[in-house]
């Protein structure tokens, strides 16, 4: 008896099957079919009237029967819900969601964030200081003589004779080895100003970040190391170096350090003047008058120094030609980063 | 600085040194090449041409109509120089040449309606000079078709070298050979001198006297008589050409010569025109006046060092000499001054006259004192040679007081502390001493030397180190590979501005970066500004005083692009003068570090589901209090909304901790946004952030979510217009019991059915209590309490009900 009707059952559930082609029908034999008072909840309330010994296995087929019934609805279900276009349902999902406004960091911090969290993860502090300094920090504590030409190489903007907008984040190595005793080990980013035209390569005011690492065994080519570390994280682990030779009045020996440019690889271009080579940073072993000045014993202590403009490093890293759109604050600019 | 590898060939032997490797190794050990030409590839297709003929051009007034001969053919060309005539030898680009200014290929062309094969080129055409006045005239032996290079002697590589400050020494084409011959282990080879064969003492012609000897350390002159001023030889225009000068007449020429050669500036002066064949170097009393030889009169501070004679000042020294006795044409006889003046004298008058020369350049950071003769007996040797004349024997040299080399100790056990790596001793003396700094004696674990007294700049025994370290190249020492820290407090200072940016962020701000600096008449908009003593111009004359102005700034550009809607922050530090007095100390005046938040436009945009909804000021509001949520200040700051005249905003909020302003905002006034071309509101909010960054924030617990439900009650009154939202609110919960926990608006109504000057508000009352159910009972009497007490306290009338 059971046996028949789920034969019968099966019978129509197959033919019923071959007519479903939208929703609608498929609701409809979901209903007639699956629901609480459906065709196949009706075969199991019948098997409640089956004698005992018939029990166990017919209830065994029918439920072999209902398993493949319903993965074969489920296929079915998920094939037309997938072929059913967006006009047939109710719910036009291609029409546009709501968006919500995110900000975002300027380009800048987020270079600097990027700095940052490199050398945070060198173990480095991060410290700041005025942009309104006096001379004394600016110039004299770094060692740079009062009728210095030295001081040609950064066009400064004076309030008065003793007061002046900071030429570079360097000062503050100066208040911050004032402050404590070695081991000093700080990041320093800030802004600086210097008095040059405006243009696509130059503006009156850029960002810094500085580093600063003072302690009894600090060497030159530990400096070299933790700036490789560091251009490797920035730039990309393959990138080719190299170190020459400068002058800055704060170190001794001063050095610049170049990356293999990115655009062509060294063949020289137009963005590295032809020279293969990119300048990222300045950096150098802290000049012994520069502790003197903040009371170091420069017998017991060494220290290295470097720097690097921010601005730069974004516009080398996102190719950025002219400077200016930093500061224009576009919204359109400032919603490309 | 332009340096030239022939030139250089002079002095070194740089056979089998390819230029890209001096180019590398001299940028290594820190004469950083900049630049660099091949003059022979650019050069290789410009020949010398001969113009047989020249007519003027048919339809062009300036234009002339040259045949030029190229060595095979006449060829029409059609040339704009004013100075161009027939007979003349000129440097010719035939068609397919590419020209070095503009970078163009010359191709046949009409000009005007005539055909022009070719072009007669100018100097700065080629790159050689900037001098435009007319094309480059060549001497008339030359063959028509010759290649210019080996016209020009233009088979050179010019270098430009960026001479940092410290390196007076490298200023001359000896100075950058005495690092070429460090670096690759040669030799310099400095021209000798011949002696002269006069039998006149030169002292019998001319004498000096050193006034002020701490300015003017040594002075040496050389006399040279009866010598013809001409041009100069093809060779030495072909060389001074080469570093970009013009050359003009063989005695000065020779002195740029002697410069560029060996770093030591000269002037010469027309012995004639010196009172008393006399030579005084003094520094002026007063302020004065003095004509130099560019017929300029300038003002000199007091204390400028002036070279003068008998009678008068005639030249600034180390600066520029004057008109009344410079070489003219007529000269015949000349004064060579050979001098080493103390750099920071020169500096202070070039700077005061806002003059920078070739020579003042280098005597400011320093040339050598014990090369002065040598330099006057090069240069009078090559007068002699060039413009004929007598060296009359001897030299007058006044020097005082001998400057010494200086003597220095270096341990071998401070380079490696340096440099963290072992540089062999051997290493370290051969550097040394191809520096040309002499090892006096070896001393346990060092060295005693003495330096040139051409390298001013090595002075202790650090500078030593960096000497060592340049030449033995940076890029063999080495990177190491692991480090140890200490462990100690790590501190981020920015730590707070980067919370605070992140929660601006969050709510949908944009950051912007804005120039502080900014006319007198923004920065004046809302503080005390403190200006420049040099500013760039009268727009970045005053650092801002708030963040306002430079954000509504940016509020206009954007506008400007069609971008009206806009949420913008920026942190940053404002400037204020604490009191009228010039600044001498750090207590003169603030600079704090501030977050302004900006809003203008639609908060909401106008979509298909959703309706454009302008940014007022509870826009404002809402943000501000999702902002302190975020960065944990909710409910620490009070508000206060009285009207000051002084600010500029209109609807005016106050926040405060305690009784201390921390932050100030509204709508912006609209005498303010007219200043800005603004023609929409804008709301905007500045927090000072280092006030804002020293309220504690309460250490935070958990605290468990309410167990026992929660009661809601809403009542609405009509009240006079006049009675304040925040009053009513206060007042309720004033009232209330403490299980009154919440006050909220949830409808503002206004109708002509109320009455013309009532309002309705209607109130959502939340009481709840942590520890037990609250009854019905005991809520509705209070709820009535409430409606009595608002009733008689507002006058106000309970509706609905």
């Amino acid at each position: 008896m059971l046996e028949e009707k789920i034969k019968h059952i099966s019978d129509s559930f197959n033919s019923d099957f071959q007519t479903i082609d939208n929703l609608d029908k498929l609701e409809e034999f979901r209903i007639k079919y699956f629901s609480r008072n459906g065709l196949i909840a009706s075969l199991f309330d019948e098997l409640k009237n089956v004698p005992k010994e018939q029990k166990p296995a017919l209830g065994k087929t029918l439920n072999l029967f209902r398993n493949n019934v319903q993965s074969e609805f489920n296929s079915l279900k998920a094939k037309i819900e997938s072929n059913t276009s967006a006009k047939e349902s109710k719910v036009d999902i291609s029409l546009p969601g709501n968006p919500r406004q995110i900000g975002s960091r300027h380009l800048l911090t987020q270079t600097l964030d990027e700095i940052k969290s490199i050398f945070k993860g060198l173990g480095f502090s991060v410290s700041e200081g005025p942009e309104l300094e006096s001379d004394y920090y600016n110039f004299e504590a770094l060692n740079f003589a009062p009728d210095h030409p030295a001081r040609d190489m950064q066009d400064t903007f004076f309030v008065n004779d003793d007061f002046l907008l900071r030429t570079h984040t360097s000062p503050v190595q100066v208040r911050l080895m004032e402050s404590q005793k070695p081991p000093v080990r700080a990041i320093m980013p800030g802004r600086v100003y210097r008095n040059e035209a405006v243009s696509a390569r130059s503006y009156c005011m850029f960002h810094q970040v500085e580093g600063l690492y003072v302690d009894t065994d600090v060497t030159f080519a530990e400096l070299k190391g933790t700036l490789v570390s560091f251009a490797k994280q920035f730039y990309g682990e393959d990138l080719k170096y190299r170190f020459r030779a400068s002058y800055f009045p704060f170190t001794e020996p001063s050095a610049e350090m170049d990356i293999t440019c990115y655009l062509c690889h060294g063949k020289g271009c137009k963005v590295c003047k032809h020279t293969g080579w990119l300048e990222i940073l300045g950096c150098g072993m802290v000049d012994p008058n520069v502790f003197k000045h903040v009371g170091y014993d420069p017998e017991k202590y060494t220290g290295y120094a470097f720097g690097m403009g921010i601005e730069r490093t974004a516009m080398l890293k996102y190719g950025i030609e002219d400077i200016r759109v930093f500061f224009e604050n576009d919204l359109r600019f400032l919603k490309q980063f | 600085m332009k340096i030239s590898l022939n030139w250089l060939k002079d002095y070194i032997d740089l056979e089998g040194i390819s230029s890209s490797e001096i180019i590398s190794k001299l940028t290594n050990a820190g004469l950083e090449v900049e630049d660099y030409v091949d003059q022979s590839s650019i050069y290789k297709a410009f020949i010398v041409g001969f113009v047989k003929d020249k007519k003027e051009h048919p339809n062009a007034d300036r234009l002339s109509l040259c045949t030029v001969f190229d060595g095979k053919d006449d060829l029409q060309v059609v040339c704009g120089a004013p100075n161009v005539e027939a007979g003349q030898k000129v440097v010719f680009a035939p068609v397919g040449t590419l020209i070095p200014k503009g970078n163009f290929i010359i191709g046949k062309a009409k000009i005007r309606g005539t055909e022009s094969n070719g072009m007669i080129c100018a100097e700065d055409e080629l790159e050689l000079s900037d001098n435009h006045d007319g094309i480059m005239i060549l001497d008339s032996g030359l063959e028509a078709g010759t290649s210019i290079i080996k016209a020009l002697e233009l088979n050179d590589t010019i270098l430009e070298i960026g001479i940092t400050p410290n390196r007076s020494d490298a200023l001359s084409h000896i100075g950058v050979a005495r690092d070429i011959a460090a670096i690759f282990g040669r030799k310099v080879k400095t021209p000798k001198i011949k002696a002269g064969k006069s039998t006149n003492d030169v002292k019998k012609s001319a004498s000096v006297v050193i006034e002020d000897t701490i300015n003017c350390p040594r002075y040496s002159a050389k006399v040279v008589r009866n010598i013809t001023i001409k041009e100069s030889p093809t060779w030495l225009k072909n060389k001074l050409t080469k570093i970009g000068l013009r050359p003009r007449n063989n005695v000065v020429d020779i002195t740029n010569f002697i410069m560029h050669e060996c770093g030591q500036p000269l002037h010469a002066f027309d012995l004639d025109q010196l009172a008393g064949k006399k030579i005084i170097i003094r520094s002026t009393k007063e302020d004065s006046k003095f004509t130099t030889l560019d017929s300029k009169e300038r003002k000199l501070p007091v204390g400028s060092l002036m070279i003068c004679d008998a009678e008068k000042p005639v030249a600034v020294a180390g600066v520029m000499g004057g008109e009344n006795s410079e070489i003219s044409d007529s000269t015949k006889n000349v004064l060579i001054e050979s001098a080493y003046f103390n750099p920071s004298s020169i500096r202070k008058t070039a700077k005061a006259m806002g003059l920078s020369t070739d020579a003042s350049y280098r005597f400011e950071r320093g040339t050598d004192p014990s090369n002065t003769v040598y330099a006057a007996e090069r240069t009078a040797n090559l007068i002699a040679e060039l413009a004929g004349g007598e060296i009359l024997g001897g030299v007058l040299d006044v020097y005082p007081k001998k400057i010494k080399e200086k003597k220095i100790k270096l341990r071998y056990s401070r380079v490696e502390k340096i440099l963290g790596y072992v540089v062999p001793e051997k290493s370290i003396i051969s550097i040394l001493r191809k520096l040309g700094i002499e090892i006096v004696d070896e001393i346990k674990d060092g060295i005693n030397v003495t330096v040139p007294t051409y390298r001013p700049d090595i002075e202790r025994e650090i500078d030593l180190i960096e000497e060592i370290a340049r030449i033995y190249g940076y890029d063999e020492i080495p990177a190491v590979s692991r480090i140890s820290i200490t462990l100690g407090e790590k501190k981020d200072a920015s730590a707070f501005a980067d919370k605070i940016r992140q929660a601006a962020n969050a709510l949908g701000f944009y950051e912007m970066i804005n120039n502080p600096l900014q006319s007198e008449k923004l920065a004046s908009i809302s503080g005390n500004p403190i200006s420049l003593k040099n500013p760039l111009s009268l727009d970045m004359q005053c650092l801002r005083t708030s963040l306002l102005t430079g954000a509504l700034n940016v509020v206009s550009q954007n506008i400007k692009y069609g971008e009206r809607n806009l949420l913008l922050f920026e942190i940053g530090d404002a400037f204020n003068k604490n009191n009228d007095r010039k600044i001498k100390g750090f207590k003169d005046f603030t600079e704090n570090q501030k977050i302004i938040l900006v809003l203008t436009g639609n908060y909401l945009q106008n979509e298909w589901n959703q309706d454009e909804k302008a940014s007022d000021i509870y826009t404002l509001k809402g943000l501000l209090k999702s902002f302190e949520r975020k960065i944990l200040l909710d409910n620490v700051l009070n508000d206060s909304y009285y009207h000051s005249e002084e600010t500029e905003f209109d609807l005016q909020i106050t926040k405060k901790f305690g009784k201390k302003v921390i932050g100030q905002g509204g709508s912006v006034k609209n005498d303010v946004l007219k200043q800005f071309d603004i023609d929409q509101e804008v709301y905007c909010f500045e927090f000072d952030l280092e006030e804002l960054s020293k309220i504690k924030i309460k250490d935070r617990t958990y605290s468990e979510p309410l167990r026992f439900p929660k009661v809601i009650r809403d009542f609405a009154f009509t009240f006079d217009k006049s009675v304040k939202f925040g009053e009513v609110q206060e007042f309720i919960l004033s009232e209330g019991s403490a299980t009154l926990k919440s006050v909220n608006l949830f409808d503002l109504f206004e109708d002509e059915s109320l009455g013309d000057d009532k309002k309705s508000l209607a109130f959502t009352l939340e009481f709840y209590s942590s520890e037990r159910t609250l009854t019905e009972d005991e809520v509705e009497k209070e709820f009535n309490k409430l409606i009595m007490a608002v009733t008689n306290k507002f006058k106000a009338k309970l509706r609905g009900n």
